[in-house]
């Protein structure tokens, strides 16, 4: 099954909610970190997407149970998880900090996580978890002489080696180098196709894309949307992007702009530079060589003023 | 809880910790020895108790060592995150909290039930009675600082600081000046016990009765090690 087949699969809003999260807000003395959040996540893949400091840690860290909301309520599988700790039987969770002991191997480590979780056959579990991170070689090392990728590799062993149900990972790709990363993606969507729970976290776009069904947007300790992947990435699309065009003669050429169909505004900065408003880029991209030859103008630098994820998020929530 | 266990006698055994509390269990014996030169057979006067058992052993090595650590047994794990490994776990707080205790026990209490029992039996000239009590009163503080301790690991990150605060002004300077803080300074039980199993070590100074001091050390011990689980329990575990 091809991995957009299984998402399609996956995607099944009539399978019941594995976590819900009902109107939950945390502070942290005058600092709102999470205010007035709703959502569930059902079985398949689920992105929890927004820039840094947006919230998606204090969210995940309630919904594991590491942190109290402050108002509000967070069930999975129907029960509460704070002071709950049979559930962690069912729940495996990596956070985004290198939570490993330097001078303990990483087949110990591994070896410990799930004699935590009650594994029973304890070798053979550990010795699965860590050749689907393909780290065997490595495990009978101290983990203080691993790379940031092989330790990250080796915490997903660990969060995954007692089978639990749903897996819940913070920014799990950081440190990844691209070879890791395609091999994280292959695993988690490997474990999606097995029915579990998956709820990533990412400030990467494109890294939520490859991965998610559904996506959940945090901006400012918001939901700012959620909802299938592909609707949120058109309406991404639909956003007007600001481009600076810098040229010799940005009067002639702005003038041609503004003819295009896919130019909604043109304005000349107070340097000088043209800053065209388009919803269509790449129509802009094909007709801009185009004009400047027409009208002779000389284009130095072309540049967009807002692709940062940043104005991507604000756009998303002033909609 | 024997993976716990296990774990926190490892985090706690590094090589610089072990290696000062080595040195500072070798001075009490140092000080037996010294008496033992100078004064031959002679049994150790109220002064030598004062100074190297009471003053040396209960009032600063052991509080400063149970300190260093039983705070670290959870401090450590919440500075570097590792905590979150343990309480992800389907196991009860109280099956994480009791073998952190154990395990700074294990380490803290062997360098100065040793130390107590070492110092004590040259000094005495070999009296098993002396030694087997003052070794056993070190055993009662050790378990009684590290319970505080521990709490107070899982409260701040500042534990070291609070902690000293507490061993030289409440134990030090107030338990030793101010009768009624006797009631409730853990050093002065550890005195009363010893006082309490061979009467003739500790015969000057008031001491609170045998049983006083025994029923308040295990009030003590239980009170603390159930805040412990308490706070492990209510805390936001980073």
């Amino acid at each position: 099954m091809s991995s957009s087949n299984s998402r399609a699969a996956r995607s099944n809003s009539n399978v019941a909610p594995v976590i819900q999260v009902e109107r939950v807000s945390r502070w942290f003395g005058n600092v709102v970190s999470v205010s007035d959040v709703s959502f569930e996540i059902r079985p398949g893949i689920t992105g929890l997407l927004g820039p840094n400091g947006a919230g998606k840690t204090t969210l995940l860290r309630m919904i594991t149970g590491l942190a109290e909301v402050s108002v509000g309520s967070i069930s999975v599988f129907d029960q509460q998880v704070r002071n709950n700790p049979d559930i962690y039987s069912r729940i495996g969770v990596m956070s985004e900090h290198e939570t490993v002991y330097q001078f303990m191997k990483g087949r110990d480590f591994v070896k410990m996580m799930g004699q935590l979780r009650g594994v029973s056959n304890i070798d053979a579990a550990a010795d699965k978890a860590i050749n689907l991170v393909d780290l065997a070689e490595a495990s009978l090392r101290p983990m203080g002489t691993y790379s940031r990728g092989m330790r990250q590799r080796m915490r997903l062993a660990a969060t995954i080696v007692h089978e639990p149900d749903i897996l819940i990972l913070d920014e799990p790709l950081n440190g990844a180098d691209p070879r890791q990363r395609v091999q994280f993606q292959k695993l988690l969507l490997q474990l999606a196709d097995e029915d579990k729970t998956i709820v990533l976290s990412s400030h990467i776009l494109e890294e939520v894309e490859q991965l998610a069904d559904t996506v959940l947007l945090i901006v400012n300790g918001k939901l700012a949307a959620s909802g299938d992947f592909h609707a949120i990435r058109a309406a991404l699309d639909e956003r007007p992007y600001h481009v600076r065009v810098l040229c010799d003669s940005p009067r002639d050429l702005a003038s041609a702009l503004v003819k295009l169909e896919s130019v909604d505004a043109v304005y000349i900065d107070p340097d000088g530079a043209i800053v065209v408003l388009s919803r269509n880029v790449r129509d802009l991209q094909i007709e801009l060589p185009r004009l400047a030859q027409a009208t002779s103008a000389r284009v130095r630098r072309v540049e967009p003023l807002d692709d940062s994820l940043e104005s991507v998020f604000g756009y998303l929530v002033e909609r | 809880m024997v993976f716990v266990y296990k774990l926190t006698l490892r985090q706690l055994s590094g090589r610089w910790r072990l290696l000062i509390t080595l040195l500072l269990s070798a001075l009490p014996v140092t000080m037996g020895v010294i008496w033992r030169l100078i004064e031959g057979d002679a049994r150790p006067d109220h002064e030598f108790e004062d100074f190297a058992l009471n003053g040396m052993l209960a009032a600063s090595i052991i509080p400063l060592v149970s300190l260093a650590i039983a705070s670290a047994a959870f401090s450590n794990e919440i500075e570097d995150r590792t905590l979150a490994n343990l309480t992800l776990s389907p196991i009860p707080r109280w099956k994480i909290v009791v073998p952190k205790l154990l395990g700074a026990l294990t380490v803290g209490g062997f360098f100065m039930v040793i130390s107590a029992f070492v110092t004590s039996y040259i000094a005495y000239s070999g009296d098993m009675t002396t030694s087997l009590a003052v070794a056993a009163g070190a055993a009662v503080e050790v378990a009684l600082y590290s319970s505080v301790f521990i709490l107070v690991g899982l409260m701040t990150t500042k534990a070291i600081g609070f902690g000293l605060l507490y061993v030289f002004l409440w134990e030090g300077l107030f338990a030793g000046f101010v009768s009624g803080v006797r009631f409730l300074s853990i050093r002065h039980y550890s005195v009363t016990i010893v006082n309490g199993l061979d009467d003739r070590v500790f015969t000057e100074g008031e001491h609170l009765s045998f049983a006083v001091a025994l029923v308040a050390s295990a009030a003590v011990f239980v009170i603390f090690l159930a805040l412990s689980i308490h706070r492990l329990r209510r805390m936001d575990v980073p």
